[in-house]
């Protein structure tokens, strides 16, 4: 195997065009990686907490809402937002928007249930307990319930942003040239060498991926709670 | 927008697609849940490198994307095979197995098969490692105590135990197996969002076209989910 | 007050919508033309790895068209199944990938006046594709959302058609004999094989099931967009750019010559 066309090839797998063109490659799907996870924490927190908080409809709404997107497919999200929202609601949205907006979605819907399992973990006692020294709803909330219960979820936070890291891959299907997209070109000029590239493409993913599985496992450990 | 609907002929793509899906996606979960609960016995061996070597299984294949793994198993792995193989592999063969006609697939079919089994074998080993490391300590304790052997630990007591509480994340896996098979559509296999597409490039009805394939991807998921929940109910123990 | 407040917003909505009725001034005014070109066929569009950037046949038409408007050229990559949903969704401005003129996409889309003639060719390994006879026992490789599917199943029927994301998937197939046989137009497909190193194994067997047109595509209404598009091809033909367009890609010193036989305005 040749692995040279790698070496050939590096700046544009990395940087993709940068900087006579805009941003591409592994730091493409670096940024990528980063926005969704942090748009997704953001939703997933909002999210589980209001599944927490609410009864009744309101609910049932929430948890079909959340379903809805743990149940699509990101490829059909991202087909759906890219080519079928401008059409339906007139809005234009680019490429990077439409992929950091269905990951995050998609993320924050799976953290919403993570969030949702790491309140209801916690001891019914302290809410009473919280309320009953005068505490509003969102300051037992923001000052008694989250500091306790986002540790334990902190895991489940680190193995949704490898969930995304990998899913940006996907982006490949509306032509966003992040690694994946431009390893494909490459592939498709060279021809010859497709075991090489994509064997490279994936140990840059592995690279990053483990290292957030390395600190994954660890934050495991500090915060678990101790197995009887 | 919603003009009219899809002509039958279309629909027909959609539909084959869907059992496509639903074909491939139950093979590599019945595959995919033996081959994790091999790799999920053997990562408790003590002896020689077998434990790293299942670890470092698991940790590729979970840390890598799903769509660069099937590249690889398509177009990377068979620029690899002698050129008698990939003529064997690629012609259509088929033999007869009693009164039924069984057809050697295609090449992507075994690409996608391999891929998917392969990534969903990792996390479905993982589930159930979570599974088994959730059965109480004095469980095995007990066991060994009352002079089982430590295989007869396993079969009888920690693994039930172990399979009823991964049931609801080993499920969780099912279903991403589902939605993951969307991503064979980049190889060729004519699964639901190939026809989808498809059929879209054909019509130009988008929102049609999409609209059955995820309402088809959706119907999948809600009737495991509630599968799921019947089982659990039934079976699982609470955790 | 609210009245006057909701008055005005729905003025600015209507002149909005009007405003955004006509794409030349749209573009004139952003100071960009967004163009849709493919990315991985060589010589319409593809990653010249020195630059980085896309270059191609294609690309200089849109250079043209950019240079005439006096507005700097957007190259957007696509693939051939992105092309009509980029134009409809308003990803891009027009489209000019290889696009087949046919009367079913011309119902979406407007069409210019056709710029480039082919024949839909396959590629074969040597020996395998004598005559068109031998297309119905053969699985074909065929690209998402082009033409050359909706031929193949029409004339063909007996075909297996695999279909991939882009022309060089469908290739890297044919080389592990994954199908027997992709089909194209043939001056993509002479492209391909001029760039790939193992090229004696395979031969382009020297017979077309179709005759294709290909224009610029263009969203569907923009009656100015499309008149700027068809006269300005109409003046690089008659000052010889067009001519020297396909030289540079097609003339008789590059690596994929092929004699020009449709000149624009030929066919209307």
């Amino acid at each position: 195997m040749d692995f040279s066309v790698i070496g050939d090839n590096l700046s544009y797998l990395m940087l993709g065009a940068w900087p006579e063109g805009p941003l591409g490659g592994a730091a493409l799907t670096l940024v990528l990686s980063v926005s969704s996870a942090l748009a997704s924490s953001a939703i997933g927190l909002a999210l589980g907490v209001a599944l927490a908080v609410t009864q009744g409809a309101t609910h049932r709404a929430l948890l079909a809402f959340v379903g809805f997107f743990r149940a699509i497919p990101v490829i059909m999200l991202i087909f759906w937002a890219y080519f079928l929202l401008p059409i339906v609601l007139h809005i234009d949205a680019p490429a990077l928007g439409t992929v950091v907006c269905s990951l995050s979605l998609i993320g924050g819907a799976y953290l919403a249930h993570s969030v949702w399992a790491g309140i209801s973990s916690l001891p019914r006692g302290q809410w009473h307990a919280a309320r009953a020294l005068g505490m509003r709803p969102w300051q037992v909330m923001r000052w008694v319930i989250l500091p306790q219960a986002l540790p334990i979820m902190a895991p489940s936070f680190v193995n949704q942003w490898i969930s995304l890291t990998k899913d940006t891959s996907l982006a490949y299907v509306i032509g966003v040239g992040e690694l994946s997209f431009v390893a494909a070109q490459v592939s498709n000029r060279v021809m010859v060498h497709p075991t090489e590239i994509f064997l490279f493409v994936g140990a840059v993913y592995y690279l990053v991926c483990a290292s957030l599985e390395l600190c994954a496992n660890r934050l495991a450990r500090r915060y678990a709670v101790p197995v009887r | 927008m919603i003009d009219e609907l899809l002509a039958p002929r279309y629909l027909g793509w959609l539909l084959h697609g869907f059992f496509n899906t639903v074909v491939l996606a139950a093979v590599v979960c019945a595959c995919a849940t033996l081959v994790g609960f091999v790799l999920c016995v053997l990562r408790a061996v003590d002896r020689g490198g077998v434990s790293v070597a299942v670890r470092a299984y698991l940790s590729v294949f979970r840390n890598t994307p799903l769509l660069v793994q099937l590249f690889f198993w398509y177009f990377g792995v068979s620029s690899l095979f002698p050129e008698g193989w990939l003529e064997w592999l690629n012609t259509p063969h088929t033999w007869r197995v009693v009164a039924l006609h069984v057809m050697w697939p295609p090449f992507e079919y075994l690409a996608g098969f391999v891929g998917l089994t392969l990534y969903t074998s990792a996390f479905i080993a993982e589930e159930l490692r979570a599974g088994v490391r959730a059965v109480p300590a004095g469980q095995v304790a007990a066991g060994l105590a009352q002079g089982f052997t430590p295989a007869q630990v396993w079969r009888h007591i920690v693994m039930p135990q172990a399979l009823r509480i991964a049931l609801g994340p080993v499920l969780g896996q099912y279903m991403n197996a589902i939605k993951n098979s969307s991503l064979t559509m980049a190889i060729g296999l004519a699964e639901l969002s190939y026809a989808s597409r498809q059929v879209e490039t054909e019509t130009f009805k988008t929102f049609q076209a999409f609209g059955v394939a995820t309402a088809l991807y959706i119907a999948m998921i809600v009737l495991i989910e509630w599968g799921g929940q019947y089982l659990r109910r039934r079976v699982a123990y609470p955790h | 007050m609210k009245f006057r407040f909701a008055a005005i917003a729905a003025l600015a909505l209507f002149a909005a919508n009007v405003a955004h009725a006509d794409r030349l001034d749209d573009i004139k005014r952003a100071g960009v033309l967004r163009v849709a070109a493919f990315d991985s066929n060589p010589p319409f569009g593809f990653i010249d790895p020195q630059s980085k950037k896309i270059e191609g046949l294609d690309v200089d038409y849109g250079k043209a068209f950019a240079a005439k408007l006096g507005v700097k050229l957007e190259i957007i990559p696509t693939n051939p199944a992105n092309r009509i949903p980029l134009l409809t969704a308003n990803k891009v401005d027009i489209v000019l990938a290889n696009f087949t003129i046919t009367e079913e996409r011309a119902k979406q889309i407007n069409f210019s006046i056709p710029y480039f003639a082919s024949g839909q060719q396959f590629i074969a390994k040597k020996g395998v594709l004598t005559s068109p006879d031998q297309i119905n026992k053969l699985r074909v490789g065929v690209d998402k959302g082009t033409t050359n599917e909706i031929v193949l199943r029409e004339k063909f029927p007996g075909a297996t058609l695999v279909a991939y994301d882009d022309t060089p998937f469908a290739f890297t197939a044919l080389r592990n004999g994954n199908v027997q046989a992709i089909t194209q137009d043939g001056p993509k497909l002479i492209g391909l094989l001029a760039n790939v190193p193992d090229k004696d194994k395979y031969e382009i067997p020297p017979f077309s099931v179709s005759d294709d047109l290909i224009g610029v595509g263009i969203p569907k209404g923009e009656t100015r967009l499309t008149d700027f598009v068809n006269t300005t091809l109409r003046e690089l033909e008659a000052s010889g750019q067009a001519q020297k367009i396909y030289d540079t890609w097609f003339g008789p010193t590059t690596r994929t010559p092929l004699k020009r036989i449709f000149k624009i305005g030929d066919k209307s």
